[in-house]
């Protein structure tokens, strides 16, 4: 792998940011109503309209905007949140690292489940096992997560009484309780995951035993183990880190509902907050957040796929 | 004893549709020290059999007969004793190197593990080992190889590792599955030497499997020719191909390219003026340097009538050429047809066009698989006039005319290229570019189409640019013959003078020794 | 056509998805007339009741029949989702096709400006433009079919470089076809398909979208009886009456398997060599 392209890699994650937040900008700035109405409710003076507006700096042309808030970015400043007036962020950072929390541990989860599930899917094709998780995943990936949540709250805190159904506990504070808070959350947004992976990681595994490379290695007279292991699970697998870079921008959106279902104070929640109140700082430095976390994943899962199958070279 | 006896064996495959005789009643032995050349096209079983030795069979498949090693049956071997015969007593050579090794895995290491589980010995002596066969197998540094990739190998060189691989347990019976198909022919000959002086060496029973019938009758000691299933004819390999008493074996010798049985007679008119002139053509790819350029200052002419075969090996830029006059590829430097200047795709007029057809080497990706072959011959009468029925075209190729209504996925290759033989002559061109148009059918199939080409040239005075791999092919055909090598054209020479003097350069020299002609029998 | 229902039956996917999906498009166009009850029928005595003879589904909290509902609702639900759907594929196939036709550094940017919207997630895009043009079906509608078009837009593109490196269309150029025959009769009948596909499957994934958007209050509005709403309002009376959330839920997942299956099963028969 060459530094060129490394730096060009960086110059196109740059690249997606400037996007993202144009595209942002540019649908928020077409709304009828601005954040200075959301505060102030519908019922404001127009001078008192008028004053927050010159105060929020929202009277100033579009492009004049968006440059003050891009060279501020640059330097750092993400801008004061139009609504609570705090700076943007400090607040959104720490969402950040309780979603951050929530994803991962979906993550970790779903390949737990989803892994094994594909493998033996695979290896008992057309028989009873295969089917089941077919069943199974065509299932988990036609669910919206708020029926799963629905369904999953329905179940395991109401009727089981189990785990509890909403509210959040900081882990600091309690480990357990604050993992007994987040565990619907995580089973939620991770059903479709594991659905779709286990669905990818079967058809892959399925082309590569009956690849010609591990035909020969069954002939050489290895040992099944040998060549399931050695040969072909290291061959299927590998697709499965760019399949599971790809779900994370689906991971990001189901995280929005899930936050807003659990009450989870996540980025999610708190997009959706700002979206309503139409506070644009928030909103642009939000969606910055879950671009750049899905193009930098990418990034990694990349350059991970090219550290270990050798054929790929980046030039 | 023999090493290797196969009696009486039949295998039927399940399918959608009832079970398919793949094998019927096959009696074939092979003593020690012996190689046993197995014949036969695509779909007459041979690679079936080779499965049903190393009892890799679909598990509805239906068996009877019997397989044994030494005395041993086979086919009543348990999965654990299977698995200490392959690879330690028997051993596999596949066709293409470049899918029968793990692409992510050390060459050293597939080779090793090999060692490690037939022979006991620890990881480290099962290296050195390694090592010490990459250097019988005639690679020139083992302990750097052992490191590589298989992509960062060539195709001989992995083929070579593979062959390490099998011999290295040292079995008592080794499968060669067409080992040569996939590498260029000057490679292909390095491994079948390689092959000849390991088995010697050895004295390991060998089961040969190849289409290619002048290959084996210079490597085998016996020979079997199997065809749909039923072996047809087997013997000494003398005995077979000098005086073969089936009809099978007799069409499928007659079939193999020999370079002195001429398919086309005559000369066009020496005096005639060029249909093509060439001058200093030059493709190049965008990013590339002049030493990687496709095609480097080539020029030749071609004369009205006549047969221009151009022979290179894969990378020679020889398909690139046929694009370039097609307008698929831009080129710098003078293209003339007919006296008229063609600059590029702008003065390819329908004038052009119409004198100028081409038909592609893959019969699955020419014709448009969502098209009927009525559709697909409609066009060029469209565009052109010329002849002006669908079945006259049709039966200008020999085939029914039933089949203007079918799909091209309900078609064989043969018949495929025959559609796009027939969509190419629509127009009744002036030249026609042939890209290697045989070089995915089988012999007999390859034969037919030739000789259909040869008639229709005979019939309609057409001019060939016939682009092969195959010299011994392109020495039956061909008026005169190109030789390109890494995008330059090395030599130009009539069939005559190849005839009457050799080739002039080394490297057409190099191309003639690789593929010898199969032997000559009296007749 | 025939032929092609034929192909389609053959596989258990495809026969499965093309029922689900039938009775779906059934129901969606005569779910008014089928239904027992006006959807917005209330009768305040017969609340949360469990399903029996007189209510097939059980009733909601405002004494509406719910299956009624179902059935009413099925066109919001399926039919806007389809519509979504279509809108994105045509927009995406269209700049998709220009990309691969251009080639190139046009292609190129193209498709790094496409990646880059495509950084950010479906649903937020959706929400992004919902609350541009206000909380209704129809914005719910464009929302979703703008959050499509840079997906089909790179499938649409790279179907598209496929064909056109397979000699059938080299084969053309060197007939001298004109460019519109080479797009309309060799490329287009062997783009369609994948994109068919892609579109069915993309079919599912909007009807979760738009029952996601409506749960949250940004797509259709009460009194509507699109499913994702009634499974909003059900919730908070789960305790009294799990049928309210539960046959929505059923519906919806319904749908999207449907669709799953039919895209799945839509892959094999339009196989050509198959």
């Amino acid at each position: 792998m060459s530094p060129s392209y490394l730096v060009k890699r960086l110059a196109l994650i740059v690249y997606t940011l400037l996007v993202v937040s144009l595209v942002v900008f540019a649908i928020t700035q077409v709304l009828p109503a601005d954040a200075a109405t959301m505060l102030l409710g519908e019922n404001a003076t127009a001078d008192a309209l008028a004053a927050i507006r010159e105060k929020l700096g929202l009277d100033q042309p579009v492009w004049l905007q968006y440059g003050r808030w891009l060279g501020a970015v640059l330097q750092g400043d993400f801008g004061t949140s139009l609504r609570t007036g705090q700076p943007v962020a400090p607040a959104l950072l720490e969402a950040l690292s309780r979603s951050l929390l929530l994803a991962v541990l979906a993550i970790g989860l779903m390949l737990m489940l989803a892994l094994p599930l594909g493998i033996v899917a695979a290896l008992r094709r057309g028989k009873l096992a295969d089917l089941v998780v077919s069943i199974l995943s065509y299932v988990g990936v036609s669910l919206p997560e708020f029926v799963t949540a629905t369904l999953v709250v329905l179940v395991l805190a109401d009727w089981l009484k189990l785990l509890p159904a909403t509210g959040y506990v900081p882990l600091t504070e309690n480990l357990w309780d604050g993992l007994a808070h987040l565990a619907l959350p995580v089973l939620t947004v991770s059903v479709i995951l594991i659905a779709h992976v286990s669905r990818m990681v079967r058809s892959e595994l399925v082309d590569v035993l009956h690849t010609d490379y591990v035909r020969a290695a069954r002939l050489k007279g290895l040992s099944n183990r040998a060549v399931l292991f050695r040969h072909a699970l290291r061959n299927a697998l590998l697709p499965t880190i760019t399949i599971v870079a790809l779900d994370v921008g689906y991971l990001l959106g189901g995280i929005i509902v899930v936050e807003e279902i659990f009450a989870l104070p996540g980025l999610g929640r708190q997009l959706i907050v700002a979206i309503q109140a139409r506070d644009l700082p928030s909103i642009q430095a939000g969606a910055l957040i879950m671009a750049a976390t899905y193009s930098i994943v990418n990034f990694a899962a990349d350059l991970a796929y090219a550290w270990i199958d050798k054929r790929i070279q980046y030039e | 004893m023999n090493v290797l006896q196969v009696q009486g064996y039949s295998l039927d495959y399940a399918t959608r549709s009832g079970f398919v005789r793949a094998l019927d009643s096959i009696d074939l032995a092979i003593a020690r020290g012996e190689v046993l050349g197995l014949v036969g096209e695509s779909g007459s079983g041979k690679t079936s059999l080779a499965w049903a030795i190393m009892r890799h069979l679909p598990p509805l498949a239906r068996e009877a007969g019997s397989i044994s090693l030494a005395g041993k049956s086979l086919i009543t071997a348990n999965a654990a004793e299977i698995g200490t015969i392959r690879g330690r007593r028997i051993g596999m050579v596949f066709q293409d190197p470049s899918t029968s090794l793990n692409p992510t895995l050390a060459l050293g290491q597939q080779l090793a593990e090999v060692l490690v589980r037939h022979r006991g010995l620890s990881r480290r002596q099962a290296w050195a080992e390694g090592e010490a066969m990459l250097a019988r197998v005639g690679l020139k540094q083992p302990a750097a190889m052992m490191h590589r990739y298989p992509h960062e190998a060539s195709g001989g060189e992995k083929q070579r590792v593979v062959i390490a691989t099998a011999f290295a347990c040292q079995p008592e019976c080794i499968l060669f599955d067409e080992p040569t198909t996939a590498l260029d022919v000057v490679t292909a000959r390095q491994i079948l030497d390689l092959f000849t002086e390991l088995q010697a060496e050895t004295s390991v029973a060998s089961l040969y499997i190849s289409h290619d019938l002048a290959l084996v009758s210079r490597v085998a000691d016996r020979v079997a020719v199997v065809h749909r299933g039923r072996l047809v004819e087997q013997g000494a390999v003398d005995t077979v191909f000098g005086a073969p008493r089936e009809e099978y074996t007799r069409r499928l010798l007659a079939a193999v390219p020999r370079p002195h049985h001429r398919l086309v007679t005559g000369n066009p008119p020496a005096e005639a003026p060029p249909l093509v002139e060439v001058d200093r053509l030059n493709v190049r790819y965008a990013g590339s340097t002049p030493l990687q350029q496709a095609n480097r200052d080539i020029s030749l002419s071609v004369r009205a009538g006549e047969i221009l075969g151009i022979v290179g090996e894969s990378g020679s830029g020889k398909s690139t050429l046929a694009r370039a006059l097609t307008g698929l590829n831009r080129f710098e430097g003078m293209l003339r047809f007919s006296n008229r200047r063609i600059g590029g795709l702008r003065d390819m007029d329908r004038a052009y066009r119409r004198d100028v057809q081409i038909v592609f080497q893959h019969p699955d990706s020419s014709l448009n698989p969502r098209q009927r072959v009525r559709e697909i011959l409609s066009r060029p009468i469209t565009l052109y006039g010329g002849e002006t029925r669908i079945e006259g075209l049709l039966e200008q190729v020999r085939l029914p005319v039933s089949f203007a209504d079918r799909f091209p996925h309900q078609l064989s290759g043969g018949e495929k290229q025959r559609v796009a033989i027939a969509r190419a002559f629509a127009s009744r061109p002036r030249l026609v570019i042939c890209d290697e148009i045989t070089s995915a059918l089988d012999v007999s199939v390859q034969a037919a189409v030739v000789e259909l080409l040869v008639d229709l040239q005979r019939h309609h005075g057409t001019a060939y640019l016939f682009i092969t791999h195959d010299i011994n092919l392109v020495r039956q055909l061909a008026h005169r013959i190109a030789v390109m090598y890494r995008g330059e054209l090395v030599e130009v020479i009539s069939i005559d003078d190849l005839a009457a003097t050799g080739p002039r350069h080394p490297y057409t020299r190099l191309l003639m020794d690789a593929v010898p002609p199969p032997r000559e029998y009296a007749s | 056509m025939s032929d092609l229902l034929r192909r389609l039956l053959r596989t258990p996917q495809g026969a499965l998805g093309l029922a689900i999906v039938g009775l779906i498009v059934l129901v969606a166009l005569l779910g008014p007339w089928l239904a027992p009850y006006g959807p917005d029928t209330m009768a305040p005595r017969l609340r949360y009741r469990p399903p029996d003879a007189a209510f097939l589904l059980g009733t909601d909290q405002y004494g509406r029949d719910i299956l009624s509902r179902l059935l009413v609702g099925a066109r919001a639900t399926v039919f806007l989702a389809c519509v979504a759907t279509a809108l994105g594929t045509m927009a995406g196939a269209l700049i998709g096709t220009t990309s691969a036709f251009l080639g190139g550094r046009a292609d190129e940017a193209i498709m790094r400006t496409i990646d880059a919207i495509m950084s950010i997630p479906s649903l937020l895009f959706a929400l992004l433009i919902v609350n541009l043009l206000g909380k209704s079906s129809f914005s719910a509608v464009m929302a979703i079919g703008i959050a499509f078009t840079p997906g089909m837009a790179r499938v649409t593109r790279s179907v598209a470089l496929a064909v056109r490196k397979q000699d059938y269309v080299n084969a053309a150029v060197a007939r001298g076809e004109t460019g519109g025959y080479i797009v309309l009769r060799e490329m287009l009948p062997n783009v369609v398909a994948p994109i068919v596909v892609e579109m069915t499957i993309r079919i599912a994934f909007a009807v979760m979208l738009f029952a996601t958007l409506s749960f949250l209050g940004l797509g259709a509005q009460p009194p509507s009886s699109e499913w994702g709403l009634m499974v909003a309002e059900a919730r908070r009376f789960m305790h009294l009456s799990p049928w309210m959330i539960l046959w929505p839920s059923l519906a919806i997942a319904l749908v999207a398997i449907g669709f799953n299956l039919l895209g799945d099963g839509l892959r094999d028969a339009l196989n050509p060599r198959t």
